[in-house]
């Protein structure tokens, strides 16, 4: 199992990874790690975690713990599901950890964009 | 599912960049960075929204012609009246005000690789110091005699690229005589959106029989043996439509599961002909509407052949393609193979074991998008992980199923590493609804993601 065999990969890592997601608030200062494991929750919990109106949980903002938590409990089959329990248990612990520390650092409410530069022009 | 010693020193190589630069603007040595996408899709679009989130201050332009998006997935319900034209039509405008996406309406007519430059049909040129190619699928019409482009625009639509073909689909099947007869022909591997043709076809069937017909006939003429879902969606139509699952394709299910299923005396509507039962189409006559396959002539009153498909044209002209018909890229960065610099995504690309889906090219403009920040900023690429989700429908629209994949580079190749992948043979009635509940959520969720 993924989950096992890489759980060294923990200790390669360091803890400079997790302390450096910690404080991230936005994608752009996020590690690119973290960025790739939490992007593949987006197609579903929406960008960066922000859903609205949606059967879909949002995630930005969640707290590390309750993220594991649900992850875990998909991943053992304690907490029942669709396709998130086999999805859970094809991440690795890491990965996980890198997604709750990503969106636990992220605020609830979706901030109004500051990206435009520019636009259509066209 | 080894993760090779080579990926994990790439791994730990790319995370130790990153944890060191952490705290320092990583991103801004890519400032005044220029990066062109071609084509407007779900892969094109993905790419240059996440850009835009990962690296503000990249310049990215996209060049696409329409003004606005129709996406395919799910389109097939326009077919049978669930879903409208306006419902798969999805505006450009939050990518431009929200993300600041700078657009070019105009066809990509040539890239000059050795001047990185763009030039378009109105006489723009574009300069890039990364080009993104996201140009999707074009038909090969010539793999099946009596088929042409112009017949598709009439009498045998394939509805596959959300045109308004659909519409056409639509009315010809409200113009199907009671008790008539469907022909869907699905395409050979690979092809986008793999569970697409057979829910198509379960569609079809429910929206004759809510209509009163006693014994309608949807035949499913296949060149493959299995696809993308076969295990939930023959045993859903076993269930739903009376269908009795063919003899070859009883070794997808288990002797205890086999015990399950059920053998109908009067079959239902849907007739699945498989590869090996001759199910390969040679031929279509639209002026007698019958169809040839191996295994003999089918007459119908609607015939819906998927054709072959390949990378668009553009991607053939740009010399993007290899002797499969698709495009060859790196399968970490999506670098093409043929030309440095020009990142290949998307239905036309060559991806390992993930799908010709939106989901798809979605999950890997996600990685692209990462990439490229990491490339233009001088730093290396990070390890990729991918995701797909594929929801479908049985027919009856409160039957939902999935496929759902997480995928790593293992020795260089996109490999899939879960487990299981469908709903359990046992899963209840509610699960299968909650698929369904959450395929119609995920329409929205997903083009959100791609395109506001």
């Amino acid at each position: 199992m993924i989950r096992h065999q890489v759980i060294g990969w923990a200790a390669a890592l360091g803890g400079s990874l997790w302390l450096a997601t910690a404080h991230a608030e936005t994608s752009r200062d996020a590690d690119p790690q973290a960025l790739m494991a939490a992007q593949t929750c987006a197609g579903c919990h929406g960008t960066e975690g922000y859903i609205e109106g949606s059967a879909y949980v949002p995630l930005a903002g969640m707290s590390r713990e309750r993220f594991i938590n649900a992850m875990e409990s998909f991943a053992d089959g304690s907490r029942p599901s669709t396709l998130m329990g086999p999805l859970a248990r094809a991440f690795t612990d890491e990965e996980i950890a890198a997604m709750a520390d990503y969106f636990s650092s992220l605020p609830k409410e979706r901030p109004e964009e500051t990206n435009a530069q520019g636009g259509d022009d066209s | 599912m080894n993760i090779s010693r080579r990926n994990f020193l790439k791994l730990t190589g790319a995370s130790a960049v990153g944890a060191g630069v952490a705290g320092t603007p990583l991103a801004r040595a890519a400032s005044k960075s220029k990066v062109v996408v071609i084509g407007g899709g779900t892969g094109g679009a993905t790419t240059a929204k996440y850009l835009k989130i990962y690296a503000p201050e990249i310049d990215v332009t996209i060049v696409e012609p329409k003004s606005e998006y129709r996406r395919p997935y799910g389109s097939s319900e326009v077919i049978t009246g669930q879903a409208t034209m306006e419902d798969i039509t999805i505006s450009y405008d939050d990518l431009k005000s929200r993300y600041g996406v700078k657009f070019v309406q105009d066809v990509a007519t040539d890239v000059d690789y050795d001047n990185k430059q763009v030039t378009t049909a109105g006489g723009t040129t574009l300069s890039y110091d990364r080009l993104v190619v996201s140009p999707g699928v074009s038909f090969d019409f010539d793999a099946i005699e009596g088929l042409t482009p112009e017949l598709a625009e009439s009498r045998i639509p394939h509805g596959w690229d959300a045109t308004d073909q659909l519409l056409e689909l639509k009315r010809q099947l409200h113009e199907v005589p009671e008790n008539g007869t469907v022909i869907v022909g699905p395409p050979p591997n690979p092809y986008r959106c793999p569970p697409g043709p057979y829910e198509r076809a379960g569609l079809i069937a429910q929206w004759l029989l809510d209509r009163g017909d006693k014994s309608p006939k949807v035949v499913i003429l296949d060149p493959k043996n299995g696809f993308t879902t076969d295990y939930s969606m023959l045993h859903a139509w076993n269930d739903l439509y009376r269908f009795n699952i063919p003899e070859p394709a009883r070794s997808k299910y288990s002797e205890d599961e086999l015990a399950q299923l059920k053998t109908w005396d009067e079959p239902g509507p849907i007739e699945w002909v498989m590869g090996d039962l001759g199910g390969r189409i040679l031929s279509v006559d639209a002026e007698t509407m019958t169809v040839e396959a191996e295994a003999g002539t089918y007459k119908a009153d609607m015939i819906n052949i998927i054709p072959p498909l390949k990378a668009a044209k553009f991607a053939f002209d740009q010399d993007l393609v290899d002797e499969s018909g698709w495009c060859p890229v790196d399968q970490k960065t999506f670098e093409s193979t043929r030309h440095a610099d020009v990142h290949v995504l998307g239905d036309s690309c060559i991806a390992g074991a993930m799908p010709k889906s939106g989901y798809a090219a979605n999950s890997q403009a996600k990685v692209l998008a990462i990439q490229l920040r990491a490339l233009l900023a001088g730093n290396p690429p990070v390890e990729p992980v991918f995701q797909n989700t594929c929801y479908a429908l049985a027919g009856n629209t409160e039957n939902g199923m999935f496929v759902a994949d997480v995928f790593r580079l293992e020795d260089g190749r996109i490999t899939r590493v879960d487990e299981q992948r469908y709903l359990p043979f046992e899963a209840t009635k509610l699960q299968k609804k909650l698929a369904a509940v959450y395929q119609h959520n995920w329409m929205q969720a997903f083009t959100d993601d791609c395109f506001s």
